[in-house]
C-alpha cells in the first residue's frame, strides 16, 4: 500500500452494552487505506461494517455503543482523542459520509441548494449566499440542472436524492468519502449510473474512498482494495485481484459460489450454510468455523491472525487451516 | 420548444406555506372560524380609534343603565349604562393579547424544554418530563390563582400565569416529535456534515416538528382565553374597570334574571372565539398532514 496513509484503523473493538448483552460488534480490525485508493468492505448484515464507518466519524451512538479500544488515524490526527470542537470541523471536511438510503438521508423540509450549502458555509467560512452559488455548482457536478436548487427532496427521483447526497458529501472536497450501501436502495440502472459518477468525481478530486457494501459486483467495479469482514473481524483483505481471483477464505470463497453465474445460469447455487453468529454470543476461536466446510477442531481452539499469503505484501488471510501448507480451497465453481 | 414552455408553464412551484394554504381554502369550517378571527382582530385593533376608551369604554352613564339590545347600543348598556358592544369589542383586544401572548411565552419555554428532553433523553429527559408531569397534575386553574397571587393582578401576570400550562403541553408535544425525527438518517447525516448539536435541533429538527405545534398554537389560543376568562370571573384576572370578556360576564352575574344579555353576550363573544380557532386548528392540522384526513 501507499506510504502516505489517509485512514489508518489500528485494532478497533466496538461494543454494544445494552442491559440485555454485550454486543461484540467489530472485534480488532485493521484496516489502511493509502491516497486515492478505494477500498470496499464487504460482508453480511450485522458484520460491523456501518459500525466501523461509524467509528470513523467518532459518530457510533452511545449509548449504547462503546469504542473499547483501537486507534484510529486521519492524516495522522487520532479521531479518538479529537475534542468535540475538532471532531466538529473534521465532520464533513476532512471525511464526509454517504448513507444509504437517499431516501431518508435528506431534510423533507429544506431545499437541496440549502443542504448543500449548509456544510460548506460551516466548514469554509463562507456567507450565506456565496455557499448558495458553491451549491449550484456541485448539483452542476453531479449532473442535476441548476435551476433546481430551489427545489425540495421530494421532487426529485431516488438516484437523483443519491446524486444530491453524494453533492452534499463532495461539497467541501474531503480527503475520505465513506460511503455507505451507496448504491443498496436504487435500482440497477441507477445504480450503475451513480457508481460511475461517484468514480469519476473520486478521481477527479484526488480523493480516498471507503466503499462499504455487501455487493459483490460494485466492489468489482470500483474499488482497488477489498477487506472482507465476517462477524466484526477482517478474515481476508487484499487488492481486488488479490481477493477476486485469488481469493483464499472459506468464506470468501462461500460469498462467491453464493453468486448466480451468468455463463451457466442452470447452475444451483451454493449458499453457505447456516446463519451468521449472533456478535453478542461469538463461538470461540475462528467465528466462520460453525458454517466452514473446512472447519477441522483446532479452528475452535484460537482466532486465527491475519497473515499474508505466500510472503504477498498485500494478500492476508485469517485462516488456521494454512497453518498446513498443503491446504487448498476446493474451487466448487469454474471460471472463477 | 413551444411545448417544452407550455410544459413549464403548468409546472408551478408551491412551498410548504402556498400547499397547506390552498388546502386550507377548501375546507370552510376553517375559513369561516379565519373569516371570524380576522373580523375580529381588525376590530380589536381599530376599537382605540372608533371608542373613546374614557368616555365609551368605562366612561359611566347612568340614565342609560341596563338598557337592552337595540338600535342605540347595539348590545344593550350595563348596570353603570357602558355600552356593551364597545366593550365587549374593546374586551376582544384582552382576550387576544392574553390568548396569544401567553400562548407565544409557552411556545417558546415549552419548545426550549421539550426539544432538549426529546433530544437528549435519558436523565435529562426524566427530569425535565417528570417536573412537567407534576405541573401537569395540578389544574390549570390553581397554578394560574397562585402565580397570579404571588405577582400580583395584571395582564402581564396573567399572561405568565397561562404560560406555564401552555409550556407544559408544547413541552409534551415537541418531545414527542423530537423523538421520532431525532433518529431520521437526515440528522445523522447532519452530525456527519460537521453541523454543532444546536444548529441540527434549530435547522433540522424543530422545523419538522411544526405541523403539530402550528395546530397546537391555534387550539391553545382558544383555551387560554377560556382560562383567561375564568380567571377574571374569578375577580383575579385583568383589574376593573377594564372590559376584559370573563370580568364583562362575571358582572353580568348579578342581573342574570332582569338582564341576562349582560351574560349572553360576553358568552357569545367567547364561545364563537374559541369556537372560530377550534375550526381554524382542525382545518390546519387536516392541511399540513393530508394523511391524516378520513
Amino acid at each position: 500500500m501507499a506510504d502516505e496513509l489517509v485512514l489508518d484503523i489500528k485494532n478497533l473493538v466496538v461494543h454494544y452494552e445494552t442491559e440485555d448483552a454485550d454486543v461484540h460488534a467489530v472485534n480488532g480490525i485493521d484496516i489502511a487505506i493509502g491516497k486515492k485508493r478505494t477500498l470496499g468492505l464487504v460482508g453480511e448484515t450485522g458484520a460491523g461494517k456501518t459500525t466501523t464507518a461509524l467509528s470513523i466519524l467518532n459518530l457510533v451512538p452511545n449509548p449504547p455503543g462503546v469504542i473499547k479500544s483501537g486507534e484510529i488515524y486521519l492524516e495522522g490526527k487520532n479521531v479518538l482523542e479529537m475534542t468535540p470542537a475538532e471532531l466538529e470541523k473534521m465532520r464533513g471536511n476532512d471525511v464526509a459520509m454517504i448513507f444509504q438510503d437517499p431516501m431518508t438521508a435528506l431534510n423533507p423540509v429544506m431545499t437541496v441548494g440549502d443542504q448543500i450549502g449548509e456544510s460548506i458555509a460551516i466548514h469554509q467560512n463562507l456567507s450565506k449566499k456565496e455557499a448558495f452559488e458553491k451549491a449550484k455548482e456541485m448539483l452542476k457536478m453531479v449532473g442535476i440542472a441548476e435551476s433546481r436548487v430551489h427545489d425540495y427532496p421530494h421532487q426529485f427521483s431516488g438516484g437523483m436524492k443519491q446524486r444530491v447526497v453524494i453533492a452534499i458529501a463532495l461539497a467541501c472536497s474531503p480527503q475520505l468519502l465513506i460511503a455507505d450501501e451507496p448504491t443498496t436502495a436504487l435500482d440497477v440502472t441507477i445504480q450503475a449510473q451513480v457508481l460511475e459518477l461517484m468514480k469519476q468525481l473520486i478521481r477527479d478530486k484526488e480523493m480516498s474512498m471507503l466503499m462499504i457494501t455487501h455487493d459483490l459486483g460494485v466492489v468489482a467495479e470500483v474499488c482497488e482494495d477489498v477487506a472482507v469482514m465476517y462477524a466484526g473481524r477482517i478474515v481476508e483483505k487484499g487488492t481486488a485481484d488479490d481477493v477476486f481471483n485469488h481469493m483464499r477464505h472459506p468464506y470468501t470463497e462461500g460469498l462467491f459460489d453464493s453468486l448466480p453465474n451468468l455463463k451457466q445460469r442452470g447452475e444451483e447455487l451454493v449458499p453457505i450454510k447456516g446463519l451468521m453468529p449472533d456478535p453478542s454470543d461469538l463461538p470461540p476461536g475462528c467465528a466462520f468455523a460453525p458454517r466452514c466446510p473446512y472447519a477441522s477442531e483446532s479452528c475452535t481452539k484460537a482466532v486465527p491472525e491475519l497473515t499474508a499469503v505466500d510472503g504477498s505484501a498485500t494478500h492476508f488471510v485469517a485462516c488456521s487451516a494454512y497453518n498446513n501448507p498443503e491446504f487448498k480451497l476446493r474451487g466448487s465453481k469454474d471460471g472463477r | 420548444m413551444t411545448q417544452a414552455g407550455d410544459i413549464k408553464k403548468q409546472y408551478k412551484k408551491r412551498t410548504l406555506f402556498q400547499e397547506t394554504w390552498r388546502r386550507l381554502v377548501k375546507n370552510r369550517g376553517a375559513m369561516l372560524g379565519l373569516a371570524f378571527l380576522v373580523l375580529l382582530v381588525v376590530a380589536a385593533a381599530l376599537s382605540p380609534v372608533i371608542f373613546d376608551y374614557e368616555k365609551d369604554v368605562i366612561g359611566q352613564n347612568m340614565q342609560d343603565r341596563l338598557m337592552g339590545p337595540g338600535a342605540a347600543h347595539w348590545f344593550g348598556t350595563d348596570e353603570y349604562g357602558r355600552d356593551l358592544f364597545a366593550r365587549v369589542i374593546y374586551g376582544a383586544r384582552y382576550s387576544l393579547i392574553i390568548g396569544v401572548g401567553s400562548v407565544l411565552l409557552g411556545l417558546v419555554v415549552g419548545t426550549i424544554l421539550g426539544s432538549q428532553a426529546g433530544f437528549h433523553g435519558g436523565v435529562v429527559d426524566s427530569i425535565i418530563m417528570r417536573g412537567i408531569d407534576i405541573f401537569y397534575s395540578i389544574p390549570n386553574i390553581m397554578t394560574a390563582v397562585v402565580i397570579v397571587s404571588l405577582l400580583g393582578p395584571s395582564t402581564v401576570n396573567l399572561m405568565i400565569a397561562l404560560a406555564f400550562s401552555c409550556a407544559s403541553s408544547f413541552a409534551r408535544i415537541v418531545r414527542a416529535s423530537v423523538m421520532t425525527i431525532r433518529d431520521q438518517e437526515y440528522v445523522e447525516s447532519s452530525y456527519a456534515m460537521g453541523l454543532p448539536t444546536w444548529k441540527i435541533i434549530v435547522k433540522h429538527i424543530l422545523p419538522n416538528c411544526l405541523s403539530p405545534i402550528i395546530v397546537q398554537i391555534t387550539l391553545l389560543i382558544g383555551t387560554t382565553i377560556i382560562s383567561a376568562s375564568s380567571l377574571s370571573f374569578l375577580g383575579i384576572g385583568v383589574p376593573a374597570p377594564a372590559p376584559e370578556w370573563g370580568a364583562l360576564l362575571s358582572a353580568g352575574r348579578s342581573h342574570i334574571r332582569d338582564a341576562s344579555y349582560m351574560c349572553i353576550i360576553p358568552g357569545l363573544a367567547i364561545m364563537f372565539t374559541v369556537l372560530a380557532l377550534n375550526l381554524l386548528g382542525d382545518g390546519l392540522r387536516d392541511a399540513l398532514d393530508p394523511k391524516l384526513k378520513k
